[in-house]
C-alpha cells in the first residue's frame, strides 16, 4: 500500500510548516481524503503511527475528514454529491461532471505551539504555504491535457 | 505558550503533481508521446508492449520502462524489441517520477515517438501517481471478470483508454465485454475501449491507431501553442 509514501510526503511538508513558524510542538495535523483519493483512513492512521517517531513530533496526532464526492455538471452547473460511482448528473443526466471534492488527500491545518517571541509569524524568507505553491488545480487528480 | 492553527489546504501530492505536469511539457517539446500502462498482475501488459513493438516494427522509435518489484524478467522479454531500462521498485507497490527519471536517463537513445511506461501490477496505488504521462492506459483481461471497473473507481476512472485484452480466450471464460465497457463508462463516460489478444495480433491495429492519432494530436497542439507564441511575441516587438 502507499499509505506510508504519502504520510512520508504529509511530515515533509509539516516539517517545513513548522520550521517556516518556529514552533516548538505540533499539535494536530488535519487531513481530508474522500472517496477517490486512493487513500484508505484507517492504514492512514496505521502508517502515521508507524512513522511519527522518525517526525520531530512524535505527540502530534492526525485528524482525519472524511468527505463525499462533491461533483460540478458541466452541462447545468449544478452541484451535487455522488452516492455510488455513477457519474452521472442527478439534474440533468450529463455524464460530463468534474470532481470538486473526494479525489485528493489534502493537508487542511496544521496546530502548532509557537513561541511568544514570534506569535506564530513566518520567517520572512519562507514561502507561505497557505497559498497553493504550484498554482495547481487541486481537484481531478490525473486530468491530462 | 500559544497555540496557532495553519490553515494550509493544500493537495499534499501539489509538488509531485507539479514536476509531473513539467516533465509532460518536456516530453511534449521533444514529440515524444507517453503512455502509462497500469493493470493487475498478469493482465498482458508486457505481452501487450510486445505485439505492439512487433507491430509497429521500425516505424517508430519506441522506448520501455518497465517497473517490477524484484527481477528483470519484463525487461527480458522486451529487449529484443526495443531499447528497454528496468525500474525496480524492491517492494513498493506503484511507481512515481522520480524512478521514472531515473530510469529515463539510463535508456540509451533520448530521443523516442512513443515512451511506454509499464507501472506495478496493481490496480489501486498506481492511480494517485502522475507520471508525467499522456495517456493512461488499463489493460483488464478476459481472465480478470467483468466486474473489475466498478471494484477499482479511481484507477478506471483516471484513465483515458482501457484495453480488454486476452479476447482469444473469450470462449472460455464468463467474461461479457458489453458488460466491462458499461461498468467502466458508469465511472469514466469518455473511456475509449480496446478488445486486444497478443498472442493472435488482433486488435493491435485499433490500438496502435489510437496511439498514433493521439500523438498526432498532442503534436498538433504542440505546433499551434508555439504558432500563437510567436505571433505573441511578434506583437509585442511591434
Amino acid at each position: 500500500m502507499h499509505e506510508e509514501s504519502l504520510i512520508r510526503s504529509l511530515l515533509r511538508q509539516v516539517e517545513e510548516l513548522a520550521q517556516q513558524h518556529h514552533a516548538r510542538a505540533v499539535d494536530e495535523i488535519e487531513v481530508e481524503v474522500g472517496p477517490l483519493s486512493g487513500v484508505e483512513p484507517l492504514l492512514l492512521q496505521d502508517a502515521f503511527e508507524r512513522l511519527k517517531d522518525e517526525f520531530s513530533w512524535p505527540r502530534a496526532e492526525l485528524s482525519v475528514l472524511q468527505v463525499g464526492l462533491d461533483v460540478l455538471c458541466q452541462s447545468c452547473q449544478s452541484e451535487s454529491q455522488l452516492k455510488d460511482f455513477r457519474f452521472v448528473c442527478h439534474q440533468c443526466g450529463s455524464t460530463s461532471l468534474k470532481i470538486i471534492r473526494g479525489d485528493a488527500f489534502r493537508l487542511l491545518n496544521v496546530s502548532m505551539q509557537v513561541d511568544d517571541s514570534f506569535n506564530g509569524k513566518p520567517q520572512a524568507t519562507a514561502t507561505q504555504h497557505s497559498t497553493d505553491a504550484c498554482g495547481l488545480p487541486l481537484n481531478e487528480q490525473t486530468s491530462h491535457p | 505558550m500559544p497555540t496557532t492553527t495553519i490553515a494550509v489546504n493544500q493537495d499534499v501530492l501539489a509538488a509531485k503533481k507539479q514536476r509531473a505536469k513539467e516533465q509532460r511539457q518536456l516530453f511534449t517539446t521533444q514529440g515524444t508521446f507517453v503512455i502509462n500502462l497500469v493493470s493487475s498482475p498478469g493482465a498482458g501488459k508486457t505481452s501487450l508492449l510486445q505485439a505492439t513493438a512487433r507491430y509497429w516494427q521500425n516505424r517508430f522509435r519506441v522506448g520501455v520502462l518497465v517497473g517490477d518489484l524484484a527481477t528483470d524478467r519484463d525487461a527480458g522479454r522486451l529487449r529484443p524489441y526495443v531499447p528497454v531500462e528496468q525500474l525496480t521498485t524492491g517492494g513498493a507497490c506503484h511507481l512515481e517520477l522520480s524512478l521514472v527519471q531515473q530510469g529515463l536517463s539510463r535508456l540509451p537513445q533520448q530521443q523516442y515517438d512513443f515512451l511506454f511506461i509499464e507501472n506495478i501490477g496493481n490496480l489501486v496505488c498506481p492511480a494517485s501517481h502522475d507520471l508525467g504521462e499522456h495517456v493512461r492506459v488499463v489493460v483488464l483481461s478476459t481472465t480478470e471478470g467483468d466486474d473489475k471497473p466498478g471494484k477499482y473507481p479511481k484507477m478506471f476512472r483516471t484513465s483515458q483508454a482501457m484495453v480488454i485484452s486476452k479476447s482469444d480466450l473469450l470462449p472460455y471464460v464468463p467474461f461479457s465485454v458489453e458488460a466491462a465497457i458499461q461498468d467502466a463508462r458508469l465511472i469514466q463516460p469518455d473511456l475509449v475501449t480496446i478488445l486486444t489478444s497478443s498472442t493472435r495480433d488482433e486488435g493491435l491495429q485499433d490500438w496502435c491507431q489510437f496511439l498514433e492519432d493521439a500523438r498526432k494530436e498532442m503534436l498538433a497542439s504542440r505546433d499551434a501553442d508555439a504558432a500563437e507564441q510567436l505571433t505573441a511575441s511578434e506583437k509585442s516587438v511591434a
